[in-house]
């Protein structure tokens, strides 16, 4: 099966020059945690997740400090927001490279591709290597283990 | 001088300033210029490889081990996130408490462990307690590595520099105890309160959330507390054969392996695990500057230097050692002090052959060492480590900033250290 069989068509996506502020209230409006960047030609040159916007809000010790269960308590950090001059910034600055995946590409694939790189949406590419849909971890999961069914009815 | 002599001190000067540059890892320079050296050495025919093994001082090397392994087995347990998370809750979130208490904890445990580790280990958590509170972790940890590398002057085991003037001078823990803890004592407390003067404004903002540093809890924080107990309680049985190491004729570095051979017994760690954390380039870094330094003793270098100085006839020894004190502390600012005091000991060695009483010259040392490395960011490894660690924050220590905190530090205790060195001169020189 092909990655075309399950991904979403009507992919919302963001011009390389959106601001971060926008970004983000993008994702509020449409409910979703991924957004792909594109440039003139709907070519896609990076990707924008939920977690490249919230780690603007994240503490710095998350990442110094291994095991956090004796902290109960945020504090100060629960209530920090990033300030107006980030948001006001291109989603350039901190959106990731793009891994994309063929719109005729095979599930496993597309799923291993998640896997190894830690995501959980991808952006579907045409031949012409313009941005044709996503596709996510619970998209291609339902399709193969829809398969499954057929395997216990035989 | 000798061409033996010229080769051999251009060999050690550029491995000198290639540290100061910076454009290689220094154990590899150490590596690298140990090599040459017996190189030369053979070459020119002053110095062997059998001389070369010799000049290496396992004496410090052994100390610095046995220390290393009871750190390596430390590490893990969360000992120093717990003590660190206690500090924190004890000040109740006031700033200028929470400076006091965590300079405090740094440094009276680098007084006695390794302070890279210490800080490597205590500077995350000051970031999270900060972060928590929501105030800027910038004082706190610059006044960490300030503090404790000030404090670590104290005592024979505080800082790698000590452990070599000890060493080559013979001086005990106990001598450390009575005539560095006290001038060192005086000059910490001179560098707290500058550093609560040069960051008032810093430490005048009250803290946004008070309440949730009281619901860290410091034991979760630990977590391994059985094995933490056991390696504290062998490291204290070790302290108090330092103590007495004078009057049992034993040396700081077999008790300092020994205790490392009880706790591996008691412990029963992952011997391949505990032996990675020890940090082999600096064991290695050491031994490469050894047989650097005792090229240039075997190439005459040190002769020609001493005669040089004792024909300066030194009539005011007390002045003299004084000089030698910002002398130290203005090199040591500007390259690694390991290398500045290995290479500063055969020259008072030989000042000592001359006649002179040398053994105010060893303090001096010890002082010039201990609080030269405060002055610029790079002057010690635990200011390399927390300007590391504040680059992942929001508030990253520039340069610029640690010659407005360090620099008058580093000043303050060096002048402390001179005011009190020159009245206590006469119990300094016996």
């Amino acid at each position: 099966m092909k990655i075309e069989t399950c991904m979403k068509r009507n992919v919302v996506f963001i011009p390389f020059d959106t601001t971060i502020g926008d970004a983000a209230q993008m994702m509020v409006k449409r409910h979703i945690g991924i957004l792909p960047v594109v440039d003139e030609n709907n070519k896609p040159v990076g990707v924008v997740s939920m977690r490249d916007l919230l780690t603007l809000e994240l503490p710095d010790f998350i990442e110094l400090i291994e095991d956090l269960d004796f902290v109960h308590d945020f504090g100060a950090v629960e209530t920090t927001r990033p300030g107006k001059k980030k948001l006001s910034e291109p989603v350039s600055t901190i959106m990731q490279p793009v891994k994309a995946i063929e719109e005729d590409g095979g599930l496993l694939r597309g799923y291993a591709l998640m896997i190894q790189n830690d995501l959980y949406d991808l952006p579907v590419i045409n031949k012409s290597g313009k941005l044709v849909g996503v596709v996510s971890r619970v998209d291609i999961g339902t399709t193969l283990l829809s398969n499954w069914s057929t395997v216990v009815q035989k | 001088m000798t061409t033996a002599a010229i080769i051999s001190t251009a060999v050690f000067l550029i491995s000198l300033g290639l540290i100061f540059s910076e454009k290689l890892h220094r154990t590899i320079i150490g590596f690298a210029g140990a090599v040459l050296m017996v190189g030369v050495g053979r070459w020119l025919g002053f110095y062997s490889e059998s001389q070369a093994i010799a000049a290496i001082d396992f004496e410090t090397i052994g100390l610095l081990a046995g220390m290393m392994i009871l750190v390596s087995l430390l590490e893990p347990t969360g000992f120093f996130q717990f003590l660190a998370v206690w500090a924190g809750r004890l000040s109740k979130g006031r700033p200028v408490y929470l400076l006091v208490m965590l300079g405090s904890v740094t440094t009276i445990i680098s007084m006695f462990l390794d302070n890279v580790t210490t800080v490597v280990m205590i500077a995350p958590v000051t970031i999270l307690i900060c972060e928590v509170l929501g105030i800027n972790p910038m004082p706190y940890l610059i006044a960490e590595a300030l503090l404790s590398d000030t404090g670590g002057a104290a005592t024979l085991i505080g800082d790698p520099p000590n452990i070599l003037i000890g060493s080559a001078a013979g001086l005990t823990f106990m001598d450390f105890i009575l005539k560095s803890l006290p001038i060192v004592l005086v000059s910490w407390l001179t560098a707290l309160l500058l550093l609560r003067i040069l960051f008032r404004r810093e430490l005048s903002t009250r803290p946004k959330n008070i309440k949730a540093i009281l619901k860290l809890n410091p034991q979760e924080a630990l977590d391994d507390g059985v094995t933490a107990r056991r390696v504290l309680i062998v490291l204290g049985v070790a302290i108090l054969f330092f103590f007495f190491s004078h009057y049992l004729a034993v040396s700081p570095a077999f008790i300092a392996i020994a205790a490392a051979a009880a706790a591996m017994i008691w412990v029963r760690p992952n011997v391949k695990d505990t032996l990675m954390r020890i940090e082999w380039s600096v064991l290695i870094f050491f031994a490469g500057l050894f047989v650097i330094v005792g090229g240039l003793n075997a190439a005459g270098v040190f002769d020609v230097l001493v005669q040089a100085l004792a024909g300066l006839h030194i009539e005011q020894p007390l002045l003299f050692s004084i000089l030698l004190i910002w002398v130290v502390a203005g090199l040591s600012a500007i390259v690694d002090n390991v290398p500045i005091t290995i290479a500063m000991i055969p020259v008072i060695q030989g000042l000592g052959s001359t006649g002179m009483n040398i053994t105010p010259l060893w303090w001096a040392l010890v002082f010039g060492a201990g609080f030269g490395g405060n002055g610029t960011i790079i002057g010690s490894s635990a200011n390399i480590i927390v300007a590391c660690l504040s680059e992942k924050t929001r508030t990253p220590i520039t340069t610029r900033l640690w010659s407005k905190s360090g620099l008058p530090v580093m000043l303050a205790t060096c002048t402390v250290a001179s005011i009190l060195f020159a009245i206590t001169y006469s119990w300094l020189s016996r």
